[in-house]
């Protein structure tokens, strides 16, 4: 049987969610080199307080997956297939090879800052439940105006898309679709326009600091977030990951390419089961196992069997 | 015409054996690594990059039920250098490694029918460049171009069994071997059949020796998938109303006899009331005596309770084998006692000598039109495009084809029964009452030169919703057509341009019949109407004949 990994993307962080990481002097090693890299301590990187800041958040998942990641790795318990969502694709990237920890966490970070500092509180993201995307994005864009900007932003299931754009743009989008066959829609509480046009400058920056780098060809194939397409070389997963934040993250596809491919046991990595829900309700016949909820050792036992 | 003495020379010079010429070259080319036909398991990868050149028609088996597993995995791990740019032709594309064999370089253009488990990948390669896409069949259309413009020059197949000679023991999975076998083998091509043993003495042969090249022993038994296996306890009340209808409003009103069933929930019903609901309507012998359709577990209550004469199939069903073999009476069955199948002519049964096809939709326009098409994928069309459509061909009677006459004409003829059966709405709150069929955007985004439509509403003879039947066979009229449809396709943007005093007009006309008008009343229409409400029940029918895949054992 196939497996993957999944590395998930904001939304999954929760107060002092580092302290919840299995044990392992892997771990601690690395949440040591992060405090050191990042010039803090854990508990105040994961405080609530540091935890409103979209780059804390992004620091503190990157660090979470892939400190679990390295207790596999050690273990000799490689997945044949890797997923990150937004951010998680960083976590990806660095499980393959790609990028070392030390550039990804550095990455991370600038990507955190430029998110947080290109739009003011007046942006954010949205969610929509039970509409599809054709009818979702034939409805964005009866609403979009180019001083209210609005977009179909993350497909994460075919019927759990995100919005992403101006809040008076989301704002009516939502007042429609409630009362138009959606089953739910509401704000998201970031105020950042992610994975929408809005960030193309976030993408340029990203991709000149990529370019810096001696990226490592993935030892293990990547499914892309843009266009859920099997990335094998490092220039695919270097433009995957400067390109994402300003493109929707096709999620579902992803995942589903993942499935075509073959993989049938999915694990994902801390923090929490976001991505382990949304894989076991797509299909019937997979097997979706999530760390920080059944622990670092069943999910060792499931894979090496 | 006197031939000059120069015409004479050319015409002696011309070979007419440059195939078999060819084949005995690659025959010998493997010569030092076979024993007589049998090729050494662990020297297949070698083997195949020997026998199969660079440019090769490959027809490789895999069709929705039985795979050619090891000869795919091996396939994929032929040198790239050694042999590339193959043209697969494909039933269906069910295994990663039948796209893998593109990405690697090995093959390059395909000729398909099916590819629903691998329709986002097939869709991505299109765009991509990677997969050159010949076209998109229905199995029999398929099946017939490995004989006319598709010849195969090399056969990937898989069988139960072999002896040293080569014969081959198909069983009840014999499916579609045999024809894609034919094509290769008396066109000088090469036969390499892969099997889960060899024997000394086959239960029955199947396939002769002298159709086939070599065989090899797969390292495991090739795949199989149970998916005509449906578990009653995931039908919905609104499907056991459905059934009811065209019980009533359709296979009783018109004397259907002969039939073919597809894989849905909705047709899993009807066969499960067809014991209880039918019985008590004292349908016995009237309807649904011969069928085309797989060994469906959920037909096991009505094949108990006598309602069912012959059942001719296009494959096996995984557990169904004993109950099948014990049923000798319906089944299709060899001198050994196990089922014979074969799906090309299954399929032509299914088109040509049935009275009715009755298939579930997700999407379909005002005029009938229909497909089964999700944005983003290429899923291709399988076999209902065969049984759902009216074959013009067809010049035998029988009650219910003669029933669908509308005129009077002197040269006026019957209609196959053609029955589209869907909910209103699917998922998400997804209308599949469209004014535009996805199929169109799937036809530009992956340049076919068709839209992929699965049933063409001209063939199409009744609607039906949990709303109601739309008898479309009885109107030329397009835009009566349209009314019918509208009328029953509840609060769908189509369903919403129907008028009460149309609907009324309608029901009197008999173009439409709502479940009063059937006498069904719809508080009627409840799970305890199934035969039997689980897979537990269906081995209680069988007498424990029946042994269910594990992966449907719940109790």
């Amino acid at each position: 049987m196939q497996s993957a990994f999944l590395f998930p993307g904001q939304g999954s962080q929760f107060e002092g969610m580092l302290d919840y990481l299995p044990k392992d002097p892997i771990v601690s090693e690395l949440l040591e080199e992060s405090s050191n890299i990042l010039n803090t301590t854990i508990e105040r990187l994961h405080s609530k307080e540091s935890l409103s800041t979209t780059t804390a958040v992004q620091q503190c998942l990157l660090i979470a997956s892939v400190s679990t990641y390295r207790i596999f790795e050690k273990e000799g318990v490689i997945p044949n297939f890797l997923a990150g969502h937004s951010v998680g694709a960083f976590g990806a990237a660095t499980a393959a090879g790609v990028l070392t920890f030390q550039d990804a966490l550095r990455l991370v970070s600038l990507r955190g800052e430029l998110m947080e500092n290109s739009y003011n509180d007046g942006y954010g993201m949205g969610v929509v439940l039970g509409l599809d995307e054709d009818r979702l994005t034939e409805i964005v864009d009866s609403f979009f105006e180019d001083e209210h900007p609005v977009y179909v932003s993350n497909r994460n299931s075919p019927t759990q898309i995100t919005l992403s754009g101006s809040k008076k743009g989301l704002e009516k989008v939502i007042e429609y679709v409630k009362t138009h066959g959606a089953t739910n829609a509401s704000l998201l509480n970031v105020s950042t326009p992610s994975h929408c046009p809005l960030f193309k400058d976030v993408s340029d920056r990203l991709l000149s600091e990529l370019n810096k780098l001696d990226l490592g060809r993935p030892s293990i194939p990547i499914s892309s977030n843009r266009n859920s397409r099997l990335l094998r070389n490092a220039d695919d997963v270097k433009e995957d990951l400067a390109m994402s934040i300003c493109y929707p993250v096709r999620w579902h596809d992803a995942v589903n390419l993942l499935y075509e491919k073959g993989a049938r046991l999915f694990v994902e990595m801390p923090p929490g089961e976001v991505l382990t829900k949304l894989a076991n309700h797509a299909y019937q016949d997979v097997r979706a196992l999530s760390v920080s909820k059944i622990g670092i050792d069943d999910c060792l036992y499931v894979m090496s069997h | 015409m006197v031939l000059t003495n120069t015409e004479h020379l050319e015409k002696e010079m011309k070979s007419w054996t440059t195939r078999l010429d060819a084949k005995k070259e690659r025959i010998a080319s493997v010569r030092d690594l076979v024993d007589g036909v049998v090729i050494p398991t662990n020297r297949i990868v070698e083997a195949l990059e020997r026998l199969i050149k660079p440019g090769d028609r490959v027809v490789l088996e895999g069709n929705n039920q039985k795979q050619a597993s090891f000869l795919s995995q091996s396939l994929v791990q032929v040198n790239p250098k050694k042999v590339h740019d193959l043209h697969m032709i494909m039933s269906s594309i069910s295994r990663p490694e039948h796209l893998d064999i593109f990405e690697e370089g090995i093959a390059r253009k395909l000729d398909f029918s099916y590819a629903g488990p691998q329709s986002l990948r097939i869709a991505q390669m299109i765009e991509d460049g990677k997969v050159e896409l010949g076209d998109l069949h229905t199995y029999i259309e398929l099946y017939g171009r490995l004989f006319i413009d598709l010849i195969p020059s090399v056969a990937l197949v898989a069988a139960d069994k072999a002896d040293r000679h080569g014969n081959l023991y198909t069983g009840p999975n014999t499916e579609e071997t045999p024809t894609l076998v034919e094509a290769a083998a008396f066109r000088d091509g090469i036969v390499i059949v892969q099997v889960n043993e060899l024997v000394d003495e086959l239960p029955r042969v199947d396939i002769p020796s002298s159709w086939i090249d070599f065989v090899v022993v797969a390292d495991k038994p090739y795949e199989l998938e149970p998916l005509f296996t449906r578990d009653p306890r995931h039908i919905t009340d609104i499907q056991i109303l459905q059934a009811m209808m065209v019980i009533r409003g359709i296979y009783e009103k018109h004397g259907v006899k002969s039939l073919n069933h597809g894989i849905g929930f909705n047709t899993a019903a009807i066969e499960l009331l067809l014991p209880t609901y039918g019985e008590s309507l004292g349908l016995k012998g009237k309807i649904c005596t011969n069928w085309v359709l797989n060994p469906h577990p959920t037909l096991i209550p009505a094949i108990e309770s006598g309602w069912v004469e012959s059942v001719h199939c296009f494959g096996g069903e995984l557990g169904m084998e004993q109950y099948v073999a014990a049923r000798r009476d319906i089944f299709f069955t060899g001198k050994d006692g196990s089922l014979r199948s074969n799906r090309t002519l299954a399929q032509l049964a299914g088109q040509y000598a049935v009275d009715l096809f009755i298939g579930s939709t997700l999407q379909m326009d005002a005029y009938g039109n229909s497909s089964t098409v999700t944005k983003g994928r290429v899923a291709g069309y399988g076999g209902a495009p065969n049984m759902g459509h009216d074959p013009g061909g067809r010049r035998h009677s029988s009650e219910a084809w003669y029933n669908m006459m509308t005129s009077d004409d002197p040269l006026a003829r019957g209609k196959k029964l053609v029955v589209q059966v869907a909910e209103t709405f699917q998922e998400a709150n997804k209308p599949v009452f469209v004014e535009s069929l996805d199929a169109i955007s799937v036809k530009d985004k992956a340049n076919l030169a068709v839209a992929p439509v699965m049933i063409y509403g001209e063939d199409v003879t009744h609607v039906v919703t949990e709303e109601g039947i739309a008898y479309l066979y009885k109107t030329d009229s397009s835009a009566e057509k349209r009314e019918m449809i509208a009328s029953v396709a509840g609060v769908t943007p189509i369903g919403m341009e129907h008028n009460p005093k149309s609907t009324e007009r309608l029901r009197e006309k008999g173009l439409i019949a709502l479940p009063e008008d059937l006498g069904i009343r719809r508080a009627d229409a409840k799970r305890s109407l199934l035969a039997a409400k689980n897979i537990d029940e269906l081995v209680q029918w069988s007498g424990g004949l029946y042994t269910p895949p594990s992966k449907f054992r719940s109790w």
